[in-house]
């Protein structure tokens, strides 16, 4: 009997297996298979679920000091290159697998309730197993060309569940963008690898740090090079993991079905390139340059996030604008080169953050009940409030949720930032203060959203605001029907999956407290017993208390403001800081820019490239051509159109060439 | 030289199976006159003669490609040759390697789909289907003939059928489009003839035939001066910037199943004569010019992807792309080493299969919509749902997604280029940072089509249109599952050919 590591390949192949029979099946017998809803979940579930137990009996063995273990083989090969594929299962691979099965799983299950009345149920199931899989199957590659195989697949899944529902013109754009945004992150990612390639000759993680080491060392390799080529690489998880200033598509990925925006877009996809940043540790470690470039763009990152989730009145993107921020954190870490803290929070925010996604979905769904399918209404909170007694289960969760990423001990976003912020005070003290401020503008907005949605008064029968949103949108108020129904807690397939995230919320963070990470023991058993034995309560407690009373400080402004209404926030900030208030809520301006520069430009530069081809190059061919032909004869048969047996004759004179050299060349040989 | 010679000679197999090969479809051509058909009620025969011909065609190709060819050798293999016409110096001389074989079975695949993609064809379809066999004819003996005059009057014999399917069964413009399509490539032609004549001329005997010229390896001016020839000659079909703008006017004009044939099939014989003449017999002159083969390559991608950004014709829109794609073609070649030869091989397959899937599907809306403008389109999605996932599907595919054929050539020419040691590092930098513009360009121009035609409301008007029918299923997987294969297990392909591009690449090392 096989070692679960060594059949630790089938972890991608059977969601993939799962999806490439319903994907075959959709395309060949569409109505068939659109009925079979049952059936397709119960496979792909338990594909999935398979996969997850698979990951869990690593992580188990993982644990227990199983050494790591490779397999490679020969993809493609030419001359004397050889481009090697297989799979690597090691601690930090067998916790992404264990994490990423688990949310996997719970999003499937959470999906069969929220697409019940989609049409594309089934198309979204085998998107979702298909995601899977390609997901999987990154983090278990043993190389930087594999990963980039897998990144593109993610980002591909990305794209198609983004644009799942392709009839709204949203939906469309912001598939789009996300797909181009991400390829030009990969831009700099592949230039990045096939230089290293260059420079070391390998695509292995370690080679590549070895390699460069000694190019550097040796001379064959100048300092800047490499230090570009390691910015170029790092391209590629600024555009995944959303970083500034390619972090613009994440909250136009929204528009994807919310199952979506919990599994992708805040637990598993975008977290991929913290992932790579994590497996290029060995390399980035020689780069002090480098760290610090991605401390200060995560620093950017986590507080531009918070600071437009601040103003966000649409519930799924201030979650969105928060995982911008939070991911901020992440790279805050990576870049302090605390890769075991940047992991952690990972781990701990995609347990919280796919909670409140999906909480947030379970709130739009009973919405929907109300004010129709229209996500401007649907998941505006100023149609909301007082949900909490309609549903008891996803306020709770939510409110769990809010607590986490707050950093109010001992729930698990605690212990993860309190880890960020220490390394980044030890590190980069002014970004430790970016990100001390950060934190409490986080437990601010996160409170802000919850007290919008389940406290206070039901608004959602409010149609004077319905119909202010939809004409906001451009959209004609007369034109759509609300449903007119009442809000309900959502059904057992919904809920179920939030009880169960809340429970890693609330104690995850517990493995990885500072004096004794089980987390750390696992990813790194050195670094584990330094910061045991450098643990003193002296310096935790300062530095845990001022995170702790920052947070609690946002909490006391949030309950003022929204659920005390003591402060009206608008008439006290909004209104005396007009230019702040708009640049917030104009998201820094980046969309503006972007798209007068790169999307007109590039779409004046490709015009003119046209109008040039078509009068320059086609012109100064086709009169070379004529002059060539001696005559305008070429011309008059264009315009009279007797061409039709022009072939012919310039077939008959070429043979009557070949024959004429032909009798020239008969004497010589 | 000599001993080589006779080794063909030895080699060469009883039984004419390439000869067969490509004489089987020009045969059932003249077969087709006597089926009775008539406008008024056009009989179905000659789409399933033809149909079956060619399945049969490609079934022996698979077969006799399987069975007697040794992909693991590196020189001619089956080799006929019979002298047809002393006088001329002409031979009827053909072999099969490791740069023939993947191209004639995908001619063979491409031209038997877009025979079944042209099911609806009605008018003169005597005619139209005995042009598409004529035309599989004389695409086999351009990939197989080892005789300089054979293969030019092969290279020659393709343009008419294409000519006639354009200027008969095109849109609108097809008068202009099929003329401009003649007065290129025939224009071009001569360059080649005079250049082959030259090369033929050049030594102490008279020869044709392909290896015996391979062995001469002319250098100098001289070669310098063929090779150019050959280029301009090769690079119409390409084609290579600026002689490509022929390619969106045909395509543009031809119906989809011809276009299907444009880009599937001819503009590889621009790729395949580029490697048999300019690398395999020039290689001196090769070695000189290379740089200039991987800058006019950089220009294809970036400029061809430009202009498809900005093109408004679906069809338009695709043609451009494949002059982007057949940029990596060129920068492979020029690279000189096994990856970037290798790279440009497995290019010339995937965007043959992948480009034929694209022109396949557009063609299969456009008979249900009756328009490629894309301002005019949109929300087809919804009423043609499965046409959709073809066709995002196709452009995955071309916009080099992993899993796909186009990201593993894409990256062997990439790899190619980067560890290509005689370029400086200056250059090989800017060529790779070009080319990877080329790949952010790619999903721009193609996902924005995507989004324009497909995505979006649903339209009222085609609501009752049926989406693809069982036999365009077929077809549409015939292509696309090649492209998946290759994606995910590359060495399907490139084992066939891997032999003689390394010989190929081997030649650069040692001189």
């Amino acid at each position: 009997m096989p070692s679960a590591e060594e059949l630790a390949w089938l972890i991608p192949v059977l969601p993939l297996f799962g999806a490439v029979l319903t994907g075959l099946g959709l395309i060949s017998f569409n109505r068939t298979i659109n009925r079979l809803r049952k059936p397709v979940a119960l496979l792909l579930i338990s594909c999935v679920g398979a996969a997850a137990a698979l990951s869990y009996s690593i992580l188990f063995n993982q644990l227990n000091g199983a050494p790591p273990v490779e397999h490679l083989f020969v993809w493609a090969s030419a001359g004397s290159f050889v481009l090697p594929m297989g799979y690597v299962v090691d601690p930090l691979g067998a916790v992404m697998l264990a994490l990423v099965t688990t949310i996997a799983l719970l999003v499937l299950v959470y999906s069969h309730g929220y697409m019940a009345h989609d049409k594309g149920y089934v198309r979204f199931f085998t998107y979702l197993a298909l995601f899977s899989s390609s997901m999987l199957g990154l983090i278990i590659s043993p190389n930087l060309l594999e990963i980039y195989v897998f990144w593109e697949l993610v980002g591909m899944c990305s794209y198609l569940l983004v644009g799942f529902w392709y009839d709204r013109d949203g939906a469309a754009h912001a598939a789009q963008k996300a797909f181009v945004v991400n390829r030009v992150g990969d831009f700099g990612l592949l230039l990045g690898i096939l230089g290293l390639f260059w420079a070391t000759g390998s695509f292995d993680f370690q080679g590549i740090a070895d390699g460069l080491q000694n190019g550097l060392t040796a001379g064959t390799v100048a300092p800047w090079a490499a230090l570009l080529l390691c910015l170029l690489v790092f391209m590629g998880p600024m555009a995944k993991s959303a970083q500034f200033p390619l972090h613009v598509w994440l909250p136009d990925a929204m528009e994807g079905p919310t199952p979506i925006s919990a599994l992708i877009h805040a637990a598993t996809m975008v977290a991929a390139g913290v992932f790579l940043v994590a497996r290029l540790d060995p390399l980035y470690a020689q780069f002090p340059v480098v760290q610090t470039v991605i401390a200060v763009v995560g620093t950017i990152t986590c507080f531009l996030g918070a600071s437009i989730a601040l103003t966000q009145m649409d519930l799924k993107k201030g979650l969105a604008y928060s995982t911008v921020s939070q991911l901020g954190y992440m790279m805050l870490a990576m870049g302090c080169g605390a890769p075991v803290a940047g992991i952690f929070h990972l781990v701990t925010h995609a347990f919280f953050k796919a909670m409140l996604f999906l909480g947030s979905g379970s709130v739009i769904h009973a919405m929907e009940e109300v004010v129709g399918h229209e996500p401007v209404l649907a998941q505006d909170m100023r149609l909301m409030g007082g949900l909490r007694k309609k549903m008891p289960v996803t306020s709770i969760t939510f409110f769990i949720g809010c607590i986490a990423i707050s950093g109010i001990p001992p729930l698990a976003g605690f212990w993860s930032k309190d880890e960020i912020l220490g390394q980044a005070f030890n590190s980069y003290p002014l970004l430790w203060v970016v990100g001390f401020l950060t934190a409490g503008m986080t437990a601010f907005y996160m409170f802000r959203l919850y007290f919008l949605t389940f406290e206070g008064d039901f608004r959602g029968n409010d149609t004077a605001m319905q119909a202010q949103l939809l004409t906001a949108v451009g959209k004609d108020p007369s034109e759509h029907h609300a449903h007119g129904g009442s809000v309900h807690e959502s059904a057992w397939p919904m809920a179920a999956p939030l009880a169960v995230l809340a429970v890693p919320s609330v104690l995850i963070g517990l493995l990885g407290t500072p004096w004794n990470s089980r987390f750390a023991g696992l990813l790194n058993p050195e670094e584990a017993l330094e910061m045991a034995e450098h643990f003193s309560w002296g310096e935790f407690l300062p530095l845990a208390g001022a995170s702790v009373a920052i947070s609690v400080a946002g909490i006391t402004l949030a309950v003022l403001a929204y659920a005390l209404r003591r402060i009206d926030l608008g008439r006290l900030v909004a209104g005396r800081f007009p230019a702040v208030n708009a640049f917030l809520a104009n998201k820094w301006y980046l969309d503006v820019v972007n798209e007068k520069l790169f999307v007109r430009g590039s779409r004046k530069l490709a015009r003119e490239v046209l109008e040039v081809d078509a009068k320059v190059v086609d012109g100064v061919v086709n009169l070379t051509g004529l002059l060539t032909l001696g005559s305008g004869e070429g011309l008059k048969y264009l315009e009279t159109g007797r061409a039709q047996f022009y072939a012919l004759i310039v077939f008959a004179g070429v043979i009557g060439l070949v024959v004429l050299f032909g009798v020239i060349g008969g004497p010589i040989a | 030289m000599d001993a080589g010679l006779a080794e063909l000679a030895v080699s060469g197999s009883p039984f004419p199976w390439l000869s067969l090969i490509v004489l089987l479809p020009a045969a059932a051509a003249l077969m087709l006159p006597l089926v009775p058909s008539s406008e008024e009620n056009p009989s179905p025969a000659p789409k399933i003669i033809t149909l079956v011909v060619l399945l049969v065609d490609l079934l022996l190709m698979m077969g006799v490609f399987a069975t007697r060819f040794d992909p693991s050798t590196e020189g001619l293999q089956l080799v006929e040759r019979v002298s047809w016409l002393p006088a001329l110096g002409l031979e009827w001389s053909l072999g099969v390697d490791g740069l023939s074989a993947p191209l004639v079975v995908l001619s063979g695949l491409v031209t038997l789909l877009s025979v079944a993609a042209s099911w609806s064809v009605q008018r003169k379809s005597r005619l139209y289907f005995a042009l598409m066999l004529v035309q599989a004819s004389a695409q086999g003996l351009v990939f197989l003939s080892q005789d300089f005059l054979l293969f030019f009057l092969a290279w020659e014999l393709e343009l008419v059928p294409v000519y006639l399917l354009i200027a008969i069964w095109g849109g609108q413009n097809r008068q202009y489009a099929a003329t401009k399509f003649i007065l290129y490539t025939a224009l071009a032609s001569l360059l080649i003839l005079i250049s082959g004549l030259a090369l033929a001329l050049s030594g102490e005997t008279f020869t044709f035939n392909l290896t015996e010229l391979a062995a001469r390896s002319p250098g100098g001016s001289f070669g310098l001066l063929c090779y150019v020839g050959f280029l301009i000659g090769f690079g119409v079909k390409l084609p290579m910037f600026p002689l490509h703008t022929w390619l969106p006017d045909a395509h543009g004009e031809a119906n989809a199943p011809v276009s299907m044939l444009l880009a599937g099939v001819l503009l590889k014989m621009g790729g395949y004569a580029l490697l048999r003449f300019n690398v395999q017999m020039l290689p001196e002159a090769h070695a000189t010019l290379a740089p200039a083969l991987v800058i006019l390559g950089i220009v294809n991608i970036v400029y061809g992807a430009l202009n498809a950004f900005a093109q408004d014709n679906v069809k338009r829109r695709i043609a451009c792309s494949s002059v982007s794609h057949m940029g990596f073609v060129l920068v492979g070649i020029g690279a000189v080493d096994a990856l970037g030869i290798s790279g440009a091989m497995l290019q010339m397959v995937s965007h043959g299969l992948i480009a034929a899937a694209m022109f396949f599907v557009t063609g299969v809306f456009y008979e249900r919509t009756k328009t490629l403008s894309i301002p005019n389109m949109g929300g087809l999605a919804k009423a043609l749902p499965i046409t959709f996932a073809f066709f995002l599907a196709s452009s995955l595919a071309s916009l080099a997604l992993p899993g796909m054929s186009g990201f593993i050539s894409e990256i062997t020419v990439f790899l190619g280029i980067t560890s290509q040691e005689a370029f400086t590092s200056v250059f090989r930098s800017i060529t790779v940072l070009m080319a990877a513009i080329g790949l952010v360009l790619t999903p721009i121009y193609l996902l924005s089509m995507c989004r324009r035609v497909f995505f979006g409301p649903r339209i009222p008007a085609l609501a009752s249109v049926a989406d693809m029918r069982p036999r365009e299923l077929v077809i549409g997987l015939s292509l696309l599952v090649p492209t998946l294969v290759i994606g995910i297990w590359p060495r399907v392909a490139m084992d066939l050919y891997e032999a003689s591009t390394n010989a190929l690449a081997l030649q650069f090392i040692a001189s």
